[in-house]
């Protein structure tokens, strides 16, 4: 590969820097780079793998050093939007709310739920949940409860045998001793059974304050999750017109009502929704297409204002 | 019967994810806890839940209640004597000394 002993993964690329595509035996750049030239057809996941490493890694390397896999892609490390819409290709699934939520960060903007959310958030990570285990307890429970049936079992069938000795004049030592160390048996595995309830009391003790720890947690992540969730809406909201007119510019939108543009905006195909989305966003990262909208790599990136890798 | 009842929101949706796909299995289901049908399915789910969810899923059985074997008379009678008293705003504890009632210091430390 071409010079560049930079070690791998490193985050260290300007935004302004062209971006660097590279296999084995082809290397492109620029802000729209079009992969149609490489005789090799190159798999669009696996270069939208390479931008979300950033260059990172030497990618494929399962793939064998000669196999057309070896994609790697030099670029300004890619936001959290770009996991939403990184890469649009047919056949594209998009939460077009969280994704246009993501575009919004992108952009610097900010929901007052934010702090909240933070504080929420650190409550939640410092909130510890006591280990609380009875399963060995009731184990131990349930072993000895069978334990003392059989013990009991066996003194009266001992106690039985006595009986039926003394009555027909037999002795009756041996049998009494029997009886004595079945007694005592029982003895003892009652007391286990006493002790054994004790520890699943103990237990179960300590188990309902772990609840109470895992009650309040939980109650905090459904606090979390709205206040994520109403975040999400005002983020939404602020982008909502551009986005909406980022719909209407799309070219070769699947429009319903005949090019017009008075559809909802999310009910859009996919792959324009992606594209509006990636419009209103602010990307630093290559966006990796493979629909045919665009007249080229150059009109895409110009289309989102964004680096562009065609493929 | 078989309760069970989680505590995070993932034990939650396991939990109701359960319920949707063996409606025969649940006796009822509110909000983030079931009642299930005693059974060794019920019980097979239930551990299930438990494997996935450790401490976040407890189950516990229940046994219907039988106040007649439960507790003395003179606690379902004061039950019912409360009910039909004559001033709604009468406190229990200012009744149950008027009328002769258990007090519920008394009942909070009976244990059934």
């Amino acid at each position: 590969m071409n010079g560049a002993p930079t070690s791998g993964g490193e985050r260290a690329v300007p935004a302004d820097e062209p971006v660097v595509v590279e296999t084995p035996d082809r290397r492109l750049s620029g802000r729209a780079v079009d992969l149609g030239v490489f005789d090799v057809a190159v798999d669009p996941e696996e270069v939208a793998a390479a931008v979300r490493e950033e260059g990172g890694g030497d990618g494929g390397e399962s793939d064998g050093d000669a196999g057309p896999g070896a994609v790697t892609v030099r670029c300004p490390a890619p936001r959290s939007v770009h996991d939403r819409v990184g890469l649009v290709e047919p056949g594209t699934a998009l939460r077009v709310r969280t994704a246009l939520s993501a575009a919004a960060r992108s952009r610097g903007l900010s929901a007052p739920q934010d702090e909240e959310l933070a504080s929420v958030r650190a409550e939640l990570s410092e909130l510890t949940v006591p280990e609380a285990d009875t399963e060995t307890a009731r184990e131990r429970l349930a072993g000895t409860e069978s334990a003392v049936a059989k013990a009991r079992e066996r003194v009266a069938t001992v106690r039985g045998r006595v009986q039926a000795a003394r009555e027909a004049g037999r002795d009756a030592a041996d049998l009494r001793e029997e009886l004595a160390a079945a007694t005592r048996d029982l003895a003892e595995t009652e007391t286990e059974r006493a002790a054994a309830r004790e520890a699943l009391d103990r237990a179960e003790r300590r188990a309902r304050e772990a609840r109470d720890a895992r009650e309040r947690r939980r109650r905090l992540e459904d606090r979390a999750a709205n206040l994520k969730r109403a975040a999400r809406a005002h983020l939404v909201g602020e982008l909502r017109e551009a986005y909406a007119a980022a719909v209407s510019a799309v070219p070769g939108a699947d429009r319903d009502d005949g090019g017009g543009t008075n559809g909802d905006p999310f009910d859009v195909d996919p792959v324009s929704a992606a594209l509006a989305v990636g419009r209103v966003a602010d990307l630093r990262a290559p966006v990796v297409v493979t629909i045919d909208r665009f007249e080229g790599a150059a009109a895409a990136a110009d289309w989102l204002d964004a680096p562009v890798i065609r493929v | 019967m078989l309760l069970v009842v989680t505590y995070s929101r993932a034990a939650r949706g396991s939990l109701r994810n359960v319920c949707r796909t063996h409606e025969e299995t649940v006796v009822r289901q509110f909000g983030r806890v079931a009642l299930l049908r005693e059974t060794a399915f019920a019980a097979f789910q239930a551990l299930r839940l438990r494997e996935k969810h450790g401490g976040d899923v407890q189950v516990e059985r229940t046994e219907p209640f039988n106040e007649f074997e439960a507790v003395d008379e003179e606690v379902r009678t004061a039950a019912r004597a409360y009910e039909e008293r004559d001033s709604p705003s009468l406190p229990y504890a200012a009744f149950a000394t008027r009328e002769g009632f258990p007090d519920p210091e008394a009942l909070r430390e009976r244990e059934l």
